[in-house]
């Protein structure tokens, strides 16, 4: 069988490997980078997607975070407010109640000592009365006659008088 | 014993005659190299079949580290911009590799002739003027030749065209010298073990003397580093000149 040379340049081999040098450029191009670099070039692209779905839902769970927060600032205040009215009212209240119940003992001492007045007023009439009955008879034994109580009512009154002053 | 160390067998002659590139011969080197091309392509689409974005088979990940490893390389040695080069720097390399350790199944290595290395060496040699001028334009590219002084001139157009021929030769010349040694290396060997077992008395040693039982593991050593080491060193030698010069030209580095 013919053989070339070892050493030397065959023109026809030689442009037989320029073309097959630039075949495999394009072939590998096509079979290996392409497919290859695309299946990257998604995935890259789908991590970045993911990524970018992770920081807004964070985004919006501190959103709900912070409302939530300012929620519960203002139940907490307006708890406050609710206990601070409620001690308002009831310190009121109690003061209304120990000043009503100062004015019923003011009343109902007020009464009673003018039922004190009356009944001693009563007592006194009462004890005048007995007095002039009394009189009456120690008068009637000692001038041994009836003296009308009509004629000297005037003049048991004026005694009577005279002994309420004196007693 | 005789020895015969020769260029690529032919095929066939073709009945094409042109003035300058004489016969069409489908030689050795050819067919290998379609077979190479064949080889490479059949990789590729074996690797990258059904790709998935997530759950990737082993195959894939390899695929696409092959691809990452490609991408790193050119773009670490040539830039960003460069991002064109990586099918052509990754065709060149795999092409090397495959051409030079297809020796180990037995055919002749494409890369064991001339012509290939020439034509890759020619490609790159435009390229990289290419580049040049596209730099500095053409009165640039030109007057770079006078540098420093002019009477430099000749002297720079030597180490111009020096660099497309050292790199052809520098990879054909490591290839050829693993076929010729493992070709010393077989017959060496043969003769040794002729020798050796011809010392066996009577008609056991003729017989056993015929047959060259030292070629059988011994060469496999060496071709570790004929091969082996070699085929894949000059491959990446030769992508990493193709980079280096490239970048150089367009004033990267």
């Amino acid at each position: 069988m013919q053989v070339q040379q070892l050493v030397g340049i065959v023109p026809w081999t030689f442009i037989a490997q320029l073309c097959n040098l630039f075949l495999q450029v394009f072939l590998i191009k096509k079979f290996l980078f392409n497919p290859i670099n695309e299946m990257l070039e998604k995935r890259r692209a789908k991590a970045d997607a993911e990524i970018r779905d992770a920081q807004q839902a964070k985004s919006e769970a501190e959103a709900v975070k912070t409302e939530y927060e300012q929620n519960m600032q203002k139940a907490r205040a307006e708890a406050n407010e609710l206990i601070a009215e409620a001690k308002k009212t009831a310190s009121a209240r109690t003061e209304e109640m120990i000043k009503e119940a100062e004015s019923q003992a003011y009343a109902i001492r007020a009464r009673a000592e003018k039922d004190i007045e009356q009944e001693k007023k009563k007592a006194v009439n009462e004890i005048r009365d007995e007095i002039g009955g009394i009189a009456m008879d120690i008068a009637g034994k000692v001038i041994e006659r009836e003296i009308s109580e009509k004629d000297h009512e005037k003049l048991i009154n004026d005694f009577i008088s005279n002994v309420g002053e004196t007693s | 014993m005789e020895l015969d160390i020769s260029g690529a067998r032919v095929f066939c002659t073709l009945p094409v005659d042109l003035p300058v590139l004489g016969k069409l011969q489908i030689s050795e080197t050819m067919v290998v190299s379609w077979l190479v091309l064949i080889l490479i392509t059949g990789l590729c689409k074996w690797l990258t079949h059904d790709l998935k974005e997530e759950n990737i088979t082993k195959r894939q990940a390899v695929a696409e580290l092959l691809v990452e490893t490609a991408n790193n390389f050119v773009i670490g040695n040539m830039g960003e911009r460069f991002r064109y080069m990586i099918p052509f720097v990754a065709a060149l390399f795999t092409t090397s590799v495959v051409s030079n350790l297809i020796s180990l199944v037995g055919l002749r290595s494409p890369t064991a002739d001339l012509s290939t290395e020439a034509a890759w060496a020619v490609v790159v040699f435009i390229m990289i003027t290419a580049q040049k001028i596209k730099t500095n334009g053409a009165l640039g590219y030109l007057k770079d030749f006078t540098t420093p002084i002019p009477v430099m001139t000749p002297f720079n157009i030597l180490s111009e065209i020096a660099t497309p021929i050292s790199m052809a030769c520098r990879h054909f010349g490591n290839i050829l010298s693993g076929v010729v040694i493992n070709a010393l290396i077989y017959g060496a060997l043969a003769l040794a073990s002729s020798a050796l077992l011809g010392l066996l008395p009577g008609v056991i040693g003729n017989v056993l003397s015929q047959i060259p039982i030292l070629d059988v593991g011994i060469p496999a050593i060496l071709s570790v580093y004929f091969d082996w080491f070699s085929g894949i060193m000059q491959a990446f030698i030769f992508c990493m000149l193709t980079t280096l010069y490239i970048a150089n030209a367009a004033g990267e580095t």
